[in-house]
């Protein structure tokens, strides 16, 4: 049964994503990212399309369950083209866009190639153990895609903040994610508390993303890869 | 062809390292999934047992305190 601690980070949550959006058209950012904010807009509609299913058809209503589910995998996908976004802004000069496209349209294809192989052993319900598993794997593809971005920032010397602290605050909301689950599987006393933790490391992405468009300028650098310089 | 090779070789290379991590991550997992998008409750999965309890196992014993095993 849901309380109201779940409606109000869920709501704080929706108005966050919304808001990234107004942050982004503001000042201007809402093209140069338009797959960061699409994913965004398709989050908001999501979170609104899910709450009228649950409002109408409870909670435990297949309903709800199925829409939850494959609403989820749309927006995973989406959010793996969005951080693919994010590689042709730091290659850019590079013009390595043909081959980042094709990076991706591979390891996507990878990826539910794979999903498949897991699933097609399922006797009932194929599409649906095909769609959360992919949802799955491309999550995990997506949390190792961003350090491997993040390693190619350091190592290209990009100076570009807002793009610095984009690629950040997805790897930090990855992450939490992935050490939160792993924390409730290996503790299972605590795993209340951690479960209440996980709708509230949700709202960690839209905030961190409405935050870098309304206070970072474009033009505005920084040195990362002084980070890594070990001192001797 | 080098470079297409060297882009297949890399995606192949972040799936195994995704597909290790998740290893890694749902080892001691109890079933349940990782879902990262939005602040939506999340429900039980649909193929789990669909919202409705789940009943005790047929050949478990129905209930009654199991005995212990003859010849231990």
């Amino acid at each position: 049964m849901l309380g109201p601690y779940e409606y109000v980070i869920w709501l704080i949550c929706t108005l966050l994503e919304a808001s990234v959006l107004v942050c982004a058209i503001r000042k201007g950012a809402f093209r140069r990212y338009f797959l960061l904010n699409f994913y965004m807009a398709t989050s908001v509609v999501a979170s609104i399309a899910r709450y009228k299913f649950l409002h109408d058809f409870g909670f435990n209503s297949r309903e709800y369950i199925y829409f939850y589910y494959y609403s989820d995998a749309l927006l995973t996908v989406l959010l793996y083209f969005a951080l693919s976004s994010l590689y042709s802004h730091v290659f850019s000069e590079l013009k390595a866009d043909r081959y980042l496209r094709m990076g991706t349209i591979f390891l996507l294809s990878g990826t539910a190639l794979f999903s498949y192989a897991v699933v097609q052993q399922s006797s009932a319900k194929l599409v649906t153990h095909f769609v959360v598993e992919l949802s799955q794997n491309l999550y995990f593809v997506g949390l190792v895609l961003t350090y491997v971005l993040w390693a190619a920032i350091l190592k290209m010397r990009e100076t570009r903040t807002q793009l610095i602290q984009l690629v950040l605050s997805l790897g930090v909301y990855f992450s939490l994610f992935a050490a939160n689950y792993a924390v409730q599987n290996l503790h299972r006393t605590s795993g209340s508390f951690l479960e209440a933790l996980t709708p509230l490391f949700g709202c960690f992405l839209p905030l961190s993303w409405a935050y870098t468009f309304w206070h970072v300028p474009e033009e505005a650098r920084t040195v990362p890869s002084r980070l890594a310089v070990v001192p001797r | 062809m080098s470079r297409k090779l060297t882009v297949v070789f890399l995606a192949m290379l972040v799936l195994v390292g995704a597909m290790s991590l998740k290893t890694v991550v749902v080892t001691h997992g109890d079933g349940s999934v990782v879902m990262a998008n939005g602040g939506a409750p999340q429900p039980p999965i649909p193929w789990k047992n669909g919202g409705a309890p789940q009943p005790p196992i047929p050949w478990k014993n129905g209930g009654a305190p199991q005995p212990p095993i003859p010849w231990k």
